[in-house]
């Protein structure tokens, strides 16, 4: 008993070290300085700014719909590359697949950026959200892949599937029933590896954005220069405090409680 | 136990693959009138750009890169559909060999007159291709609570008291040429030996370096974390509203002066639209509300009664005329040279 | 019918529904990666002309220069940098991912969330916090200083330690979710069986638990250890000009130094190393 506790409390400093920044964040948006290092007195001008700033919810928005598009696609790709790469018996090019599905991690992001960009303007394509979002799936797809096939492998999936054929169900059948059912929590962390990677994405936003489309990395990385102001924490603040305010409606809301919400 | 219906797994892919047809299809039209401008963020007056909007009927798209050497790479690998982009002198060679700023005819803009003289046919620009926009110096920030002796010499940056205290700029041109200048060496040196001591300067100086930062260090010179910095004039004096404590010197071996200028980029679909933007920014009371929100100082001869008077009558600012005849502007290097300089830089970050 | 196509596809039976399954994968693999590392590649042995523009007189000169010794430093440090930081996240994230599959209960789901919440902001947002944190007047300075266990302000930034800790920071999830993952499918029956049979708490996890869970730690490494050799921006603000890492000599070809061909030679050797490694690895553990 005595040692759950000590695992209960690890846990929870680990957690108090991932919020301590957004802590800080928190506090430091209510700043009167133009800089967010160093506090200047209390303040709600920075959210009275962001209130009228239509750019910067614009570039919110774009993010957040970037994001979405990216961890969609990827988690899509992603869940049927998985299966087939852990469920297939072995088939000539798997070796392959597996490889090149994880080199868009290995790729520094640079390159990467200044090759794809090259690459689409010669083959005549314009810059718009659609190129940005299939760039941002890509560098996903190694996230929703690595996520589902983890959870495959380990042991205890396929004898489930097997009986339920046994039972006399198709393999589409039992792939809905059983095998999705219990990748499900892959398919989800899978996909909220790849909304952080999109969200937080700076380098190949920049390449790949084109006019008009910016995100929210771009924009703050570009404000470096003359001063990262509290409206962005602000911004970010209320970024977080909607996603918990949605995280415990779907909590509320859940029709089976004994399952987590990330299953249901 | 959730349910995937098949209905869900059809529409699922039957559209994934439509994505990338999307993307062909999403082409746009260059027909509506608008220019695309690609700038630092903040780096114009508030109001100038929703004014010109009102004034015209033309809406301006203003992007966004937060630093110089990243969007020429953007532009260089193919980027389209910018019109109009703010690229510092030292830069407009390179724009131009690669063909990737248009001249701007000479003629077309009405209010080209209103620029000082000192900032017309510059060596950057001798036929005028472009206009110059803001323009400031760089020299030494420091934070006058911690630096007990007020800086007056590059030399201070070498001074092993302020060890992982101080913060030079990432930036080829500063760092290479002020190395060059501190030896006594001109900056049109083609001597790879010349650049060999340049280098073993620098090297020299790196363990007392906290960072090489163009904007970042901005933040730690605020928040006390450096002392010391290589900055750009204007960036400083942005910075001390959050630190009054900061202050901006010019060293007494002199430096050199920068201008950022607008220019017009290759194939824009919008020229006529783009070149009455840069005739609006050249207006004298546009220019000096630019001027006095980014606290650089403008080219703009006729804009000087309109700039605010605390920013007029500030030396650091607009340095008076016995000392603006000391300011040089970066000599323009050649093709050989700007390689030489490159691999100098790399050399000295890998060191 | 369309249930029998797809039990088809899914039984994987014939290479071909395999690779069907990997075609959409394949598409987007190819047309957004090897086509541009294509390009990558032919650029590699390309010269870098005037101002940057590329001349296509092809040669290995790029490589050569690839090999310098000056480099060597870079490489290590690099691998330091991440191999530590993949091993402090494994070491912190295995408990936790522990916790959540075998404890957490019904806050399981929101426990996993609140995870990525905080990546949910600019990493920029994170790193001005660290900067309040550990500056020489930040918050971590006063309490120590309160504390009385130090007497002047330590210089936390742009030090090894600051690196360290913005790294594990930001690619800690990125180890403990593929862990969670895995873990989580263990079935506890055989854990107990483990315990059934007389084994203690530590050996009944490192004869049970541990190896079962294999495939999440080799994805969490995966997901961890390579981004980070890429990684540029954490060691450019939290780093300081001492820690160059392997993403910062190849970022600076492309942004600074307009060396394009020089820097996509770096960026094919690095892949090239990478895919081989990772080759290799996975021969030797089918043969395993």
């Amino acid at each position: 008993m005595r040692k759950g506790r000590g695992l209960k409390l690890y846990c929870a400093a680990l957690y108090a070290f991932l919020y301590a920044p957004l802590a800080v964040m928190t506090v430091f948006s209510f700043n009167r300085a133009h800089r967010n290092v160093v506090w200047l007195g209390f303040s709600l001008k920075w959210y009275g700014v962001l209130f009228h700033d239509a750019e910067m919810m614009r570039a919110a928005l774009t993010t957040l719909e970037l994001a979405v598009s990216a961890s969609a696609i990827s988690g899509a790709l992603g869940l049927l590359a998985a299966y087939a790469l852990v469920r297939h018996k072995p088939f000539p090019g798997r070796g392959v697949y597996a490889t090149l599905l994880d080199v868009p991690l290995m790729i520094p992001e640079v390159a990467l950026g200044v090759g794809l960009l090259s690459f689409l303007v010669r083959m005549g394509y314009e810059l718009n959200f659609g190129a940005l979002a299939c760039a941002h799936a890509l560098i996903c797809l190694p996230y929703a892949v690595g996520a589902v096939r983890a959870r495959l492998q380990s042991s205890g999936g396929e004898r489930l599937e097997e009986a339920a054929m046994d039972l006399g169900a198709d393999e589409w059948t039992a792939f809905r029933k059983v095998t999705l059912p219990l990748a499900m929590p892959a398919v989800v962390s899978g996909a909220l590896l790849a909304f952080t990677i999109s969200f937080g994405d700076f380098v190949t936003s920049f390449f790949l954005s084109g006019i008009g489309v910016t995100t929210l990395p771009v924009k703050i990385y570009s404000m470096m220069k003359f001063g990262v102001t509290p409206e962005i924490n602000a911004l970010s603040v209320l970024l977080l405090a909607a996603t918990f305010v949605l995280l415990g409606v779907n909590a509320l809301f859940a029709s089976n409680p004994g399952e987590s919400s990330v299953r249901a | 136990m959730p349910e995937v219906t098949r209905r869900d797994f059809l529409k699922a892919a039957v559209l994934l693959p439509l994505v990338p047809a999307a993307l062909a299809a999403c082409r746009r039209a260059g027909s509506e009138r608008v220019v695309n401008f690609y700038n630092w963020s903040d780096y114009i007056g508030k109001d100038v750009l929703p004014n010109f909007t009102k004034e015209t009927g033309i809406k301006v798209n203003y992007d966004l890169f937060a630093d110089e050497e990243a969007m020429f790479a953007k532009i260089r690998a193919g980027a389209r559909g910018y019109d109009l982009i703010v690229i510092g002198d030292y830069l407009i060679p390179r724009f131009r060999l690669l063909r990737l700023i248009d001249p701007i005819p000479p003629g077309v803009l009405k209010n080209r007159g209103n620029i000082a003289p000192r900032f017309r046919r510059a060596s950057y620009d001798p036929d005028e291709a472009v206009v110059p926009y803001l323009w400031g110096t760089t020299g030494i920030g420091y934070n006058r609570k911690t630096v007990k002796k007020k800086p007056t010499s590059w030399w201070d940056l070498w001074d092993p008291r302020y060890k992982g205290r101080l913060s030079m700029l990432d930036n080829v041109r500063d760092c290479v040429s002020l190395a060059l200048q501190l030896l006594g060496i001109p900056e049109t040196t083609d001597d790879p030996a010349d650049l060999q001591k340049a280098h073993d300067l620098l090297v020299k100086q790196k363990p007392l370096v906290a960072m090489y930062s163009s904007s970042s260090y901005l933040d730690s010179l605020v928040a006390g974390e450096i002392e010391l910095a290589m900055t750009w004039s204007g960036d400083l004096f942005q910075a001390a509203r959050d630190n009054p404590s900061l202050d901006y010197v010019i060293p007494k071996e002199g430096t050199y002066m920068w201008v950022d200028c607008l220019a017009l980029v290759h194939g824009s679909r919008h020229r006529a639209d783009t070149l009455r933007l840069i005739d609006y920014l050249l207006e004298p009371r546009v220019a000096a509300d630019n001027a006095n929100a980014v606290r650089y100082a403008t080219p703009n001869a006729k804009a000087m009664p309109y700039i605010d008077p605390v920013l007029r009558r500030d030396p650091r600012v607009y340095p008076p005329p016995d000392r603006m005849k000391t300011l040089a502007l970066h000599h323009v290097l050649t093709p050989e040279q700007t390689e030489m300089w490159n691999r100098v830089w790399a050399d000295v970050k890998v060191a | 019918m369309l249930d029998r196509a797809l039990s088809w596809l899914l039984g994987g039976r014939r290479p071909t529904a395999s690779h069907l399954l990997l075609a959409p994968s394949a598409v987007w693999l190819t047309i957004f990666l090897l086509l541009p590392s294509a390009g990558l590649l032919a650029l590699s042995f390309a010269h870098n002309g005037p101002y940057g523009a590329v001349s296509w007189t092809l040669g290995l000169q790029n490589y050569r220069r690839a090999f310098n010794p000056e480099y060597v430093p870079v490489l290590l440090r690099t691998l330091v940098f991440s191999g530590g930081t993949t091993l402090i996240c494994l070491l912190l994230g295995y408990p936790l991912a522990y916790y959540l599959s075998f404890r957490a209960g019904r806050r399981r789901g929101a426990l996993i969330i609140a995870l990525m919440v905080p990546f949910w902001t600019s990493a920029l947002v994170a790193f001005y916090s660290w900067m309040i944190i550990l500056g020489r007047e930040g918050l971590l300075n006063a309490v120590l200083r309160r504390l009385g266990l130090v007497s002047a302000p330590l210089a936390l930034l742009y030090t090894p330690f600051s690196l360290f800790l913005g790294l594990v920071y930001f690619y800690l999830p990125f180890t403990v979710l593929p862990l969670y993952g895995s873990l989580e499918k263990i079935p506890r029956q055989y854990v107990e069986a483990a315990y059934d049979l007389g084994a203690g708490r530590w050996s009944a996890f490192r004869q049970v638990t541990l190896p079962l869970s294999m495939p999440g730690i080799v994805a969490a490494v995966l997901l961890t250890f390579v981004p980070c050799l890429g990684d540029f921006l954490t060691a450019e603000l939290l780093g300081g000009p001492r820690y160059y890492l392997v993403g910062n000599l190849i970022s600076n070809q492309f942004l600074m130094a307009q060396d394009w061909p020089f820097g996509a030679a770096l960026t094919c050797l690095l892949l090239a190393g990478l895919v081989g490694g990772l080759w290799l690895y996975r021969r030797w553990e089918a043969v395993a």
